[in-house]
């Protein structure tokens, strides 16, 4: 059975009027299988976090379905298999992160004894130790993070659901975040997140699905996605004298200059050689020669605008 | 058990409330002022003060009941803190009532706190707190229960401004029902009779719950008209609280 599956999902937010608006998410078909980690991508508006919200009970589908672990996400149970972190985070600004795990604790119905473990293992696993008796008030963006995190994982779930884990954090956080998604992985939990920071998802995912004004535009594995071919090649080279730089530069698309040396980026293996053998005639210094492919970040651009890309 | 989790995080939430000490601030500046009024009224003084005392504490703890109460659901909504509760394996009437409880025993509090010192105050001044006073101040808080539902029910679906504006037009209009059905006799028959008389029963009754005229003027009310009035403002309060789980139920947040 699937950890999620979403049939038709669709959700049209009614103006003031009553009226019925265009649709915020349109006809969306998605499967997440277990112990899989997804990364759903789109634009601000695309329809990720009301995606999000829905399978957390949190507003109602206009049309569709959607079950976690062949369960409704109509019926309230299912909501004790999924864990949530809602993009930023909110929670009570007087209690401390002890006190939110035991609030949070008590919401799941834990005996004091439960709730002391998972304080003991949430609290090493984010290390929210040494602000175990700060208000939240205060708290930076990671802190907050890291809490909420936490307060994710309060139940034991087999889902996690995370909106935009990773925005506003420092290098430092992601890495901690993306850490934490890559432990679930190992414990055999499905992590479905949306995310606009791509280099992340990338490392991460083992699947994405792409929204693209509500719709899903494409979903699949990353080899299946990226075009595997070579983009262009990057070859770095310095001391070059005025000729060898003149017949490289002839057959680079683009050039540019760093302080490390001159960067001409050649159509394809082939041209890349050639200019590697010139490199090497002239008495370069042949410094790196890197094919390019596509990056998550390129399709993504490609996927939401295809007919700008392609002009 | 998750209910109550909710209640306890309520009142820890609502206790921390700017607007209640200030209006508690007022309730006991109110109580401690009716000596002045009591000193213009020959003779009347004690009646006064404890007339002035228990209407300081209906008035004070139904802004607070308002007040707090129009905020309770929408501040959870507007400051998202609802979304990591109502993502769990939690109904929806479990939230609201738990929101209700906290409320309702925050307004306990406040209750007990201005009883105690206006009893005091009375004392102080030489009157008596007979059984009657304590009838009088359970009432109150029966009233104020009523109107902590409406609140909340209000604050689940709408803004603030808007819930308040609603429940303090019901709770004047509550104290004045009788006018509703005292037109002309030329009114009989008409549209207008019927639609008064219907806004009359729709309307809960809350000039029941004020006997401290009676308790100011030594006039005796009897236990079972405090019962019945006891048990009119459970059964119109969990009609409220019910709207307002249904009104919830299916909300988008």
């Amino acid at each position: 059975m699937s950890a999620i599956e979403i049939k038709q999902l669709t959700k049209v937010y009614r103006t003031h009027f009553g009226l019925k608006a265009k649709p915020t998410l349109d006809s969306l078909d998605l499967t997440i299988e277990d112990n899989e980690v997804f990364g759903f991508l789109g634009k601000n508006g695309a329809g990720k976090t009301t995606t999000i919200k829905i399978l957390c009970g949190l507003i109602k589908q206009t049309r569709g379905s959607a079950t976690i672990h062949g369960q409704s996400v109509r019926d309230r149970e299912s909501r004790s298999q999924i864990g949530y972190l809602p993009e930023n985070p909110y929670f009570y600004e007087y209690l401390t992160p002890k006190e939110t795990i035991q609030f949070y604790g008590k919401l799941e119905e834990q005996s004091p004894k439960e709730r002391a473990r998972q304080w003991g293992y949430l609290s090493e696993l984010l290390d929210l130790r040494s602000i175990a008796d700060q208000r939240v008030r205060g708290f930076s963006k990671g802190m907050r993070q890291r809490l909420g995190f936490a307060v994710a994982l309060v139940s034991n779930p087999s889902v996690l659901i995370l909106d935009e884990p990773m925005s506003g954090l420092d290098p430092m956080g992601r890495h901690r975040i993306r850490d934490i998604i890559l432990r679930m992985r190992s414990e055999k939990k499905t992590v479905f997140f949306s995310s606009h920071i791509l280099g992340d998802v990338e490392q991460i995912c083992d699947r994405v699905g792409m929204l693209v004004d509500g719709k899903l535009r494409t979903q699949g594995s990353l080899s299946e996605l990226l075009s595997r071919k070579v983009d262009k090649v990057e070859l770095i080279a310095r001391s070059l004298s005025e000729s060898t730089h003149k017949e490289i530069e002839n057959l680079a698309i683009q050039i540019r200059t760093s302080g490390e040396g001159v960067h001409f980026y050649l159509e394809n293996m082939d041209t890349a050689n050639e200019a590697a053998r010139k490199v090497y005639e002239g008495s370069g210094e042949l410094l790196e020669m890197t094919p390019i492919k596509e990056t998550l970040e390129d399709f993504f651009v490609r996927e939401q605008n295809p007919q700008e890309v392609e002009a | 058990m998750k209910m109550l989790a909710i209640a306890s995080n309520t009142y820890r939430e609502a206790i921390r409330d700017k607007i209640m000490y200030v209006l508690l601030f007022f309730a006991g500046a109110t109580i401690l002022a009716s000596k002045a009024l009591g000193y213009i009224s020959v003779g009347q003084d004690m009646k006064i003060i404890m007339d002035i005392s228990l209407a300081a504490i209906s008035l004070f703890g139904a802004l607070i009941a308002i007040f707090v109460g129009t905020n309770l659901v929408y501040k959870e909504v507007d400051k998202r803190t609802i979304y990591t509760i109502l993502s769990r394996p939690i109904h929806r009437y479990e939230f609201i009532l738990g929101k209700y409880l906290g409320l309702a025993f925050l307004i306990l509090t406040v209750t007990a706190i201005m009883a105690v010192f206006s009893a005091g105050y009375i004392m102080t001044m030489g009157g008596e707190i007979s059984f009657m006073y304590v009838e009088a101040v359970v009432l109150i808080y029966f009233k104020l229960l009523l109107v902590t539902a409406f609140s909340v029910l209000m604050s689940s679906v709408a803004s603030p401004i808007l819930g308040a504006i609603v429940v303090i037009s019901t709770y004047l209009a509550g104290h004045a029902t009788g006018i509703l059905v005292d037109l002309p006799p030329h009114f009989d028959g008409t549209f207008l009779k019927a639609a008064m008389e219907f806004t009359y029963h729709l309307l809960p009754n809350l000039s029941n719950f004020d006997i401290w005229q009676e308790y100011a003027n030594g006039v005796a009310v009897p236990h079972s008209y405090v019962l019945w009035t006891m048990t009119y403002g459970l059964i119109y309060t969990t009609v409220l609280l019910f709207i307002a789980s249904i009104a919830f139920q299916d909300k988008d947040v």
